[in-house]
């Protein structure tokens, strides 16, 4: 048990290795160099902020201390607003998409298995139908269009009922989280709600469902202690990759509902080519994210008595 | 009971006994294909998706106007057809209509394109005015719009607007300042519906009448037809959506049909190979698979840059297949690995069949459904991928259209022209249903095992 | 049979089915599943029912249980009396449940049989607590006393254990625990060893005989092994296509065999038995299409014996003496077949 967890961290690092090593050699073939910007510098200045960088060093060596400082947990210094760590930015902007990923995940993971398993109980009537249409339109509307949509939506409920409902954007109460962890998680929401639907009709037709009724076990008690407990299982083993698409689908809604999450902070550092933060960034959610599944995994254990954590 | 005859029990001949199987017997394919057309939802979705390469092949021939060619006539256009515009003099400038106006504030002549002319009275207690303009009335919380004048004194009561002015209803506002140019809670409002209007000059310039001389002032003259509407440089919505369903599709369809096809050869290479091989291979691929993809798809786009003039089309292809090859792979292996198993593999070995054999009559056949499953999955993942990227503005670049792209750019004016928005929307998504959909029904028809119990 | 029962039976039987018909909806049309079944089963006694796949046999027992799913199933005629009170269709008899409480069931296949994230105690407690009204505890302890009672060691330890650290034939036996927790009248035992190696099969079926001997309850075995069936029943009833095409004690059936298809399974089946060694002869041809059931006897088109009539009208039910019955135009008096040449037992 133990064992297996540390088996699964030690192989978590070595991926994290990979990806930091796969974003430094990614950012160094980019064109053109991080100093190359408006500003005229001359030549003692740009040898003096190369030095600072190391730039002026060989790849190898740059990627020894890009390395080292990566151990040490040192993302270095952003380029476009110098003197600020790069640490200093995950620290404040990360916390933000943190609570609005959770929420979200939780969202789309209740709303997920309570759908679809409303689905499956009321298979071809009209509470299915209901449902798959919307879960037919989570899947295949894009989030930023929903997003738009929301917040359109919004605006219209605040001039109609006079007040504000809901904040239209923006960050810091409770309030302002609900509308975009909503519209985060609705996506991943209606794709498990899709599996949930149909891991719930596989255990509906199984053995041990039909043993239950022979056993007299009245519906209700069915339900809770045979269905929905093994349907859930799947849904479980997903949760990991949904985890990472909501926490990359926060990009968009951090945008469109003005967020300050580190998403955004991502977003615009790219397009600044800010390239200590875009990497420090990408390093740091590609660990959030290789630790998140790990996570998944031994809940996972937890929940599948089948499942036996040995190494 | 039927009456029962001496010669009922004469025992049966043997032709009467024997059994004749009457079902025809149906290849893989031809199984697959009659159970996906009992599926009515996967039917219709091929359809549509037929339809959507029909509409990106073959529609730029039927509607064959420049994707990038503007129509300043006619900016964020809605949908509609027979758009006209009235014929009227050439602009002279204007400085108010002598003789007031008995109240208020009120238009000085009729409200077109080409200029709106408001003239008002002093509001009460104001030393000066300013004018607003906004595409809403005023609510509860006195929104006026945007400012577009002010006066500092009472000299001037008209002002004439001819700023971006489009067919449709505006609400212009006229606000009282203070002595120290503050606005005050009073003000007056009219909404004005402006026509569109055209001068002789104009119209012969952009080829909308062919002789000067035969239209008079006051004359009606049909615009250039958008079916779909414009966007907000004037661009044709419907030539733009096709251009954008080339790009949207190419990446869609291609990026997929690659990253497969190379998850499919080094997946059945690895499944093959065995032993050490096919385990350093796989774990590449698990690292690969732990890469946060859209991240990266980021971090390829910018190493790979795009120079000034190119579309971002190929690097975001190549950065596609790239990152999502080991899915496929994965599952090629599984299949490969399976299959080696099977009686059927042992039983065509002990008949001497090679390898090559094989791999082209028994692996190769029974893979193919599930790579096909796969592809049609894939697809509308990689739409989407496309859209997201190039809302954030990393994917195709400007003044290329792809779906996302135009996505990007509606949304901006979603309050006003909400169409923009709408029909690069509604494409994406249409088109992701119907691979799913299908996907679903391909799925079902192809493997009964794979069959999900919806 | 019941034409036979009244002049035979002292007492009614403990279950009494008359005339069932089940019938299932699916794609290609209607399934004519069960045409018409009639048995009864008396206390003590163990009713076997014999029949190749897709017979109807499962079918059957599952239309008793209601557990049909509707739709697509049907059951569109007959009726199922326990103690003389209709069942079919009805969840209490008497006040009393009938699934899990009157009637007790264990399936093929144990494996799946089980909730695989449930330990087995808890399970086996389940009907105690739904239809008893147990306690937890009380449920618990039960659960392990009914374990130690199917002969599972450890019992206590077992009970915490879920489904996949159980073989199967311990799940098996879990399985009968289950089934009997609340005394129930009748086990329904549907196919029991099928999935089970062979010395675990005889370990299990003893296991039944031994229960059965000690709380009288009644069971009806479905199997297509007739070696199960020798060992077991009292009572058989050969199921093809939908009917029972023969009925009898087991004696019967065995050595008076009167239906080919019954003297076909014989010749299928191997023997330990030298003096009865043969050469084991497959019945040709595959079961008639229930979608649309042919007019005359299902078997027609597979009978040695075949006769004109036989491919038009449907056969009429022919006791013969005591319980013995079969539904065979060979029966009829004008068949022109002396009626002792008929009892195949001694042809093998």
């Amino acid at each position: 048990m133990l064992l297996y967890i540390l088996k699964r961290v030690f192989q978590g690092f070595i991926t994290v290795w990979f990806i930091a090593t796969a974003t430094f050699f990614a950012m160094h073939n980019v064109p053109g160099d991080p100093l190359t910007n408006d500003r005229a510098m001359t030549e003692t200045t740009r040898a003096n902020l190369e030095a600072k960088y190391g730039l002026d060093e060989p790849v190898s060596t740059q990627y020894l201390i890009f390395l080292r400082n990566l151990a040490r947990g040192d993302f270095g210094i952003s380029f476009v607003q110098e003197n600020r760590e790069v640490n200093d930015i995950i620290r404040e902007h990360f916390p933000v998409s943190a609570i609005l990923g959770v929420l979200s995940v939780v969202f789309a993971a209740t709303g997920g298995v309570l759908f679809g398993a409303l689905t499956a109980l009321y298979r071809n009537r009209l509470p299915d139908y209901l449902i798959m249409f919307l879960v037919i339109l989570g899947i295949s509307v894009p989030s930023f269009v929903v997003a738009a949509l929301s917040q359109l939506s919004l605006v219209s409920l605040n001039t109609l009922l006079g007040f504000t409902v809901l904040p239209v954007a923006g960050w810091g109460t409770v309030m302002h989280m609900l509308m975009p962890a909503l519209v985060l998680g609705l996506s991943t929401m209606a794709y498990l709600t899709r599996l949930m639907r149909s891991s719930m009709l596989e255990v509906t037709s199984s053995d041990y469902v039909r043993t239950a009724k022979s056993k007299g076990v009245p519906p209700t008690r069915i339900f809770t202690r045979h269905q929905l407990r093994n349907a859930i299982l799947p849904v479980v083993t997903v949760l990991g990759p949904a985890i990472a698409a909501i926490t990359t689908g926060g990009f968009v809604v951090e945008l469109v509902f003005a967020i300050p999450g580190l998403g955004r902070y991502f977003v615009e550092a790219v397009q600044q080519l800010d390239y200590t933060v875009i990497m420090g960034t990408t390093v740091f959610y590609g660990a959030f994210l290789v630790f998140m599944v790990i996570l998944v995994d031994v809940v996972y254990g937890f929940v599948d008595p089948r499942v036996s954590l040995d190494a | 009971m039927n009456e029962i005859s001496a010669s009922s029990f004469e025992p049966l001949s043997g032709q009467q006994q024997s059994q004749v199987i009457a079902r025809p017997s149906l290849s893989y394919w031809q199984d697959a294909w009659n159970r996906l057309q009992t599926n009515k939802r996967a039917l219709v979705s091929l359809y549509i998706v037929i339809g959507l390469l029909l509409f990106t092949l073959v529609g730029p021939l039927i509607w064959p106007v420049d994707p990038a060619m503007q129509d300043i006539d006619q900016i964020s256009q809605p949908p509609g057809a027979d758009r006209t515009a009235i014929i009227v003099p050439d602009y002279e400038p204007w400085f108010g209509t002598p003789g007031r106006p008995d109240s208020g504030l009120q238009l000085a002549e009729k409200a077109t394109s080409q200029a709106v002319r408001l003239q008002w009275e002093i509001l009460d207690g104001a030393s000066g005015h300013r004018v607003y303009r906004n595409l809403f009335p005023i609510g509860p919380e006195l929104s006026y719009g945007i400012p577009i004048a002010e006066f500092l004194n009472n000299d001037t009561l008209y002002f004439e607007d001819r700023l971006d002015l489009q067919p449709g209803r505006f609400y212009y506002v006229v606000v009282a300042l203070d002595g120290r140019g503050l606005i005050t809670d009073r003000y007056q409002s009219i909404p004005v519906d402006i026509e569109r209007v055209t001068t002789l000059v104009e119209a012969s310039e952009r080829g909308l009448i062919e002789n000067a001389d035969s239209m008079e002032i006051g004359d009606e003259v049909a615009l250039a037809l958008h079916p779909l509407g414009t966007d907000y440089l004037g661009r044709d919505l419907l030539a733009r959506l096709m251009a954008g369903a080339r790009v949207s599709l190419f990446i869609g369809i291609g990026a997929p049909f690659l990253f497969v096809l190379f998850g499919v050869v080094y997946g059945s290479f690895a499944g093959f190979m065995g032993g050490r091989v096919d385990q350093f291979m796989m774990r590449f691929a698990d690292f690969v698979v732990a890469l946060p993809f859209l991240l990266f798809m980021i971090l390829f786009k910018i190493a790979f840059g795009i120079g000034p003039g190119e579309s971002g089309v190929f690097p975001m292809m190549v950065a596609m297949v790239v990152l999502l090859w080991p899915a496929t792979a994965r599952l090629v292996r599984g299949q490969i690995l399976q299959i080696r198993e099977q009686g059927f593999i042992s039983a065509a070995q002990l008949l001497g069949a090679s390898t090559p054999y094989l791999i082209m009559r028994h692996m190769i056949p029974n893979t193919l459904g599930v790579v096909l499953v796969t592809v049609t999955f894939a697809i509308p993942s990689a739409i989407f991928t496309e859209a997201f990227l190039s809302f954030i503005g990393m994917g195709v670049a400007p003044p290329t259209p792809s779906w996302g792209s135009m996505s990007n750019e509606g949304i901006k004016t979603m309050l006003t022209t909400p169409h923009e928005l709408f029909f690069p929307a509604l494409f994406i998504s249409a088109t992701v249903l119907a691979f799913n959909l299908l996907g679903d029904g391909l799925r079902d028809a192809l493997d009964a095992r794979m069959r999900s119990a919806e | 049979m019941t034409a036979n029962k009244e002049d035979t039976n002292v007492r009614p039987s403990l279950l009494i089915v008359e005339d069932l018909q089940v019938e299932f909806d699916t794609y290609g049309g209607t399934v004519q599943a069960v045409r018409g079944v009639n048995f009864s089963v008396d206390q003590g006694q163990t009713l076997a029912i014999v029949g190749e796949s897709g017979c109807g046999k499962s079918v059957t027992v599952q239309s008793i249980m209601g557990l049909i799913p509707a739709p697509p199933g049907r059951i569109i005629a007959g009726s199922a009396r326990l103690r003389g009170h209709e069942i079919l269709g009805r969840k209490t008899v008497g006040g009393g449940e009938i699934r899990g409480a009157e009637i007790g069931m264990i399936f093929q296949d144990p494996m799946t049989s089980l909730n695989p994230t449930m330990k087995i105690g808890d399970q086996i407690a389940e009907p105690l607590k739904v239809h008893r009204g147990y306690s937890a505890r009380n449920a618990s302890l039960e659960a392990v006393r009914l374990l130690e009672l199917s002969r599972i060691p450890e019992a206590s330890k077992r009970a915490r254990q879920y489904p996949f650290e159980f073989s199967g034939g311990m799940l098996q036996r879990a399985m009968i625990a289950m089934a009997l927790s609340c005394k129930p009248s009748i086990l329904i035992a549907d196919e029991p060893t099928t999935a089970l190696d062979v010395t675990i099969q005889a370990q299990i079926l003893d296991l039944m005989l031994e229960l059965q001997k000690e709380t009288g309850m009644a069971i009806i075995l479905i199997t297509h092994d007739l070696g199960v069936v020798a060992r077991m029943a009292d009572e058989v009833a050969v199921m093809y296509a939908g009917k029972i095409v023969e009925y009898g004690s087991a004696n019967d059936i065995f050595y008076r065999s009167a239906h080919p298809y019954t003297v076909g399974l014989k010749e299928a089946m191997p023997t330990n038995d030298p003096a009865r060694q043969h050469e084991l002869k497959p019945i040709s041809g595959s079961p008639p299409d229930l979608f649309a059931p042919p007019a005359g006897c299902g078997y027609c088109s597979r009978c040695p014996y075949a006769m004109q009539i036989c491919s038009e009208s449907p056969p009429q039910n022919n006791g013969l003496h005591d319980h013995h019955s079969a539904s065979c135009w060979l029966h009829h008096p004008r068949s022109g077949i002396k009626p002792d040449t008929l009892f195949f037992g001694d042809a093998l």
